[in-house]
């Protein structure tokens, strides 16, 4: 898997005008960018009613257990999945091979126009992330020194 | 892989508690989700069948330390220990940063732990990662169980490399050494993160099996 660099405070600007002006186009209340990891990396919209790191960890399985079931019907993976609820929904659609973007919503707007818009959104999101270089490193450094010797997480 | 947010200030980190199946892994999470503050955590999310097998995976969201002004975000998985969902252990391994392994110290659980040590190998290798390069260490699981193998006998099984690594004698449903198995990971995380930058290189972790008072020690390990 190819490693996705550091984001900076000007790219996470760009992928956040990016993500802005599609929450304002399809209606949405929140779209989140995550690798197929798991990871969240980026977020736009409201989040104080879900955890997104839960949501990215739930959706990025949710994205690779459908796979083999688009294998059986000859496709290499569901390039978008839509999960419908009473009020509020899901869609995730692929952005490239690394990364996967998720979008909820709720009765303001329709499926039809989130995946309409969604589509040129994945588009953007993705040629963005291709122009970082891979090379440039994460660019933030610590020493060891650093980082505490005491224990990171301790039992109450 | 690490996930830096310069906006957000995150540092994201993914550790995956990996073993065979019934060895403890979820028993671990639920242990740390228990015990730990409740503003450092998120909630325990858990993909299980109705009869508590893990089916999908286990996870935890949890906030640690703040190093120059960036929260380090650690993020926990189990993997399903049964053999038929080797395609979910590799989904759950992508873009793994640290390992814990969870070895069952039962004598009729050897083959399994082996087999399933073999099955990260593989695992990591279809990522390209070797195992001798990613932070990880070794809990040997229910040293409360009267049918054990001792410590020097697991370590001679899944200890045995060029590179040994730290261990730990666990009982995961009272919470022994739970914690310092995941802070050990965690800092080997970060100091191989530091070394990125060709930070000062940190002292390898100490080979050891630390044991609380409370469990009677069952044999030194020694190099075999």
């Amino acid at each position: 898997m190819n490693s996705i660099p550091a984001l900076t405070i000007e790219n996470v600007a760009s992928l956040d005008n990016i993500l802005g002006d599609f929450l304002k186009k399809a209606d949405a209340d929140l779209v989140v960018v995550i690798d197929r990891g798991g990871n969240a990396i980026s977020q736009f919209g409201d989040v104080s009613v879900m955890d997104v790191t839960i949501i990215a960890a739930l959706a990025a399985g949710s994205f690779a257990a459908t796979k083999e079931l688009a294998r059986r019907i000859g496709e290499v993976e569901f390039n978008a999945l839509y999960h419908q609820g009473n009020g509020s929904h899901i869609f995730m659609n692929s952005v490239d091979d690394d990364t996967i973007m998720i979008t909820v919503f709720g009765l303001r707007t329709t499926v039809g126009l989130v995946r309409f818009y969604s589509a040129a959104t994945a588009q953007a999101v993705s040629k963005l992330l291709k122009s970082l270089d891979p090379n440039a490193g994460h660019g933030f450094s610590f020493n060891a020194s650093d980082i505490t010797a005491a224990p990171i997480f301790a039992d109450r | 892989m690490s996930i830096i947010n310069y906006a957000s200030r995150e540092i994201q980190f993914k550790i995956v508690y990996y073993g065979p199946a019934l060895c403890g892994k979820t028993t671990n999470l639920a242990y740390i989700h228990e015990r730990i503050s409740p503003s450092n955590r998120g909630d325990l999310v858990s993909l299980a069948t109705a009869a508590d097998r893990t089916l999908f995976f286990d996870f935890l969201p949890l906030n640690a330390v703040v190093i120059k002004g960036f929260v380090t975000k650690f993020q926990l998985y189990t993997v399903p220990g049964q053999v038929i969902y080797n395609a979910t252990r590799q989904l759950v391994l992508r873009s793994v940063d640290g390992v814990v392994f969870v070895a069952d110290s039962q004598w009729e659980k050897m083959e399994e732990n082996v087999e399933s040590f073999r099955n990260l190998e593989e695992n990591l290798a279809q990522q390209n990662i070797s195992i001798d390069e990613i932070p990880y260490v070794l809990q040997y699981n229910k040293r409360d169980l009267g049918n054990i193998a001792p410590v020097n006998y697991l370590e001679f099984l899944l200890n045995n490399r060029k590179k040994r690594v730290q261990s730990f004698e666990v009982i995961s449903s009272t919470g022994q050494n739970v914690f310092s198995s995941l802070n050990a990971v965690s800092q080997m995380l970060l100091h191989k993160f530091s070394k990125g930058d060709a930070a000062p290189a940190a002292a390898p972790p100490p080979v050891a099996v630390p044991v609380e008072p409370s469990v009677p020690k069952i044999a030194t390990p020694s190099r075999v």
